[in-house]
């Protein structure tokens, strides 16, 4: 099929779907020779992955280049992942996380695993660590619960949909929030969110609060920040078209090299 | 792990060195060996920034849907978006603006269509992503028409100015900003009419010139119109120019292009209106221009060039 050499790149990146039960997922392995950690990407909701995803390569590409292999993923239902997002569940999504997570862990069982979570992802990753997965944990902006990070989502479409529409016909978040909770399901930036979804969130919470994650994981290293605007698109905000080629090392520096010092310590504690 | 699923397949590309990714999405009757045996592609690129999944992961929807009626459909991330690799610009927007996409995207085409044995290619972009396409069809001899989801053929600014961020929510959000913005409507309004059918000075002068080139051969096109703000159907707001009349003008009698506004959606048309719609009109595009499932009689596309159809198509509103 490959007419083309292949270049150094192709080959330390590679896309595949990854088969769970009913569907398949999107997966990257960046790999990198002779690794000293892995790091299991988890993303953000579906609807922040367009605006989130230069950023989140550049990431796991800087990590590659620093002898950290990576893995990230699309939940399914959302992205290059197959399956259809109006029945998904978080569930589901962490469930892909499990499946994932195994499946990275088993690739080079002597290697530490580090779990790093962002917005939803975050809530996520956190979840499996708690239930005993990974050696380290790094969390971007993670909400206290899914509800708040679908909120901050409706909130910032309904203020683009207001813009069309006109003064009569405008609707409010409430109005959008009330549908869900009467059962219905509301489209937002393509994504059929179902009541279930929204129901869920709640349920979606963060096993501990910043400074309370040592003793609530009680092993393993945690790590929380809470990233600021200049993080955007990582985070909400900035503007499309720019801020996407903007330089984060001020912000992958240093988690890269809390990253590697986990990793460390990881090993020399099984020595 | 697997490169290749029911009906896709995860393909790279060789741009002038740089690897390119993508999803190449199989029509029902491709063969084991992935060549599409004469038929026309699809390619969609980027929007903007987008991933290749496009918002609400609506390209995802139109390549498969597309691929399901016989016209094998690509999704490629273009050098330094999405998965591909490549450096970005930090000025990304005045970047594919200048036409900066145009020579990968055609490259990428030359691929495709040696790869899986196409007779051509229709490039379909959105936004940003129809620049790319217009300036990759001027070099292109591959390229068999385009599809344009809501143009646009002026230079706008990545970073809107704060003041005139602040007065936009001012004239959006009080009684008396409405009524200063239609003031201010009215004035420009009047200002364009004394302006004539002149573009305004901050026009693409290069797009529209690539444009013309283009259009005036006669390649078909389909230009899909989203709704705007304070717009109306395919007119502008008042006191915009209006692009879409001028580059029907400009592409001349012998130019193919229709034009169809989609209501009930927005700029991305990523809700199931929009997204349907699309699907649809492009599909009804696709059998008329290029029947037989995709599989064009390779001596017809040598004489497009001097084909005179003489049709432009007149602005209909038409809703799904």
């Amino acid at each position: 099929m490959q007419t083309f050499p292949k270049t150094k790149t192709e080959l330390s990146e590679c896309a595949s779907y990854f088969q769970v039960t009913g569907a398949h997922l999107y997966t990257v392995l960046h790999r990198t020779t002779a690794p000293v950690a892995r790091v299991l990407l988890v993303g953000p909701f579906a609807s922040e992955r367009q605006n989130s995803y230069l950023p989140w390569v550049r990431w796991a590409r800087h990590l590659a280049a620093r002898n950290i292999e990576v893995l990230r993923f699309d939940y399914r239902g959302v992205g290059e992942s197959l399956g259809l997002f109006e029945d998904m569940t978080f569930k589901d999504w962490h469930a892909d996380l499990q499946f994932l997570t195994d499946w990275f862990a088993s690739r080079t069982p002597a290697l530490p695993l580090i779990l790093h979570g962002l917005e939803m992802g975050a809530l996520l990753a956190a979840k499996s660590f708690d239930s005993d997965l990974g050696d380290a944990l790094l969390l971007w902006s993670p909400p206290a619960n899914a509800n708040l990070a679908l909120r901050s989502t409706l909130l910032r479409w309904v203020g683009l949909e207001q813009l069309l529409t006109p003064g009569a016909e405008r609707r409010s978040a409430s109005d959008y929030i009330l549908q869900l909770e009467q059962g219905d399901s509301v489209e937002v930036e393509g994504y059929s969110w179902s009541p279930r979804l929204w129901r869920d969130s709640f349920l979606w919470e963060l096993p501990f609060s910043d400074g309370q994650e040592d003793a609530a994981s009680g092993r393993g290293r945690v790590k929380i920040v809470k990233l600021p605007k200049e993080a955007a698109p990582l985070v909400k905000g900035g503007f499309v078209g720019y801020d996407e080629v903007k330089s984060f090392d001020w912000l992958f520096e240093k988690d890269a090299e809390w990253i590697k010092a986990q990793a460390f310590t990881c090993v020399e504690s099984q020595r | 792990m697997k490169q290749s699923i029911e009906g896709r397949e995860l393909i790279t590309l060789d741009c002038f060195g740089t690897v390119v990714r993508g999803t190449y999405h199989r029509s029902p009757d491709a063969n084991t060996d992935a060549s599409e045996q004469g038929r026309v592609g699809v390619l969609f690129l980027n929007s903007l920034s987008l991933p290749r999944a496009a918002t609400g992961d609506s390209a995802v929807y139109w390549a498969e849907s597309i691929a399901e009626s016989g016209y094998p459909s690509f999704r490629v991330d273009l050098p330094g978006l999405g998965d591909s690799d490549g450096t970005l610009p930090l000025e990304l927007l005045s970047f594919i603006n200048a036409g900066g996409f145009g020579g990968p995207t055609s490259d990428n085409v030359r691929e495709l269509v040696e790869r899986f044995n196409l007779s051509g290619v229709i490039l379909a972009g959105h936004c940003a992503g129809i620049v790319s396409a217009v300036f990759a069809a001027e070099n292109c001899p591959q390229c068999r028409g385009l599809v344009l989801m809501d143009p646009y053929f002026h230079l706008p600014q990545a970073v809107r100015p704060k003041l005139r961020q602040a007065l936009s929510d001012w004239a959006l959000h009080s009684t008396m900003g409405r009524i200063a913005s239609n003031v201010y409507d009215q004035l420009r309004e009047l200002y364009s009419r004394l302006r004539g059918s002149r573009p305004p000075s901050n026009a693409n002068f290069a797009l529209l010139r690539c444009w013309k080139k283009v259009a005036s051969t006669g390649l078909p096109i389909l230009l899909l119109k989203a709704p705007a703000r304070k717009a109306s159907g395919t007119k502008p707001r008042a006191g915009e120019f209006d692009y879409l009349n001028y580059v029907l003008k400009l592409a001349g009698r012998r130019s193919q292009v229709n034009v169809k506004f989609v209501d009930g959606t927005d700029h991305s048309f990523a809700n199931k209106v929009g997204r349907s719609a699309i699907r649809q009109h492009t599909e009804n595009w696709l059998k008329a221009h290029f029947p037989n499932a995709g599989q064009i009689d390779p001596l017809a596309s040598c004489f497009r060039h001097e084909t005179s159809t003489n049709e432009i198509s007149v602005p209909t509103t038409s809703h799904t």
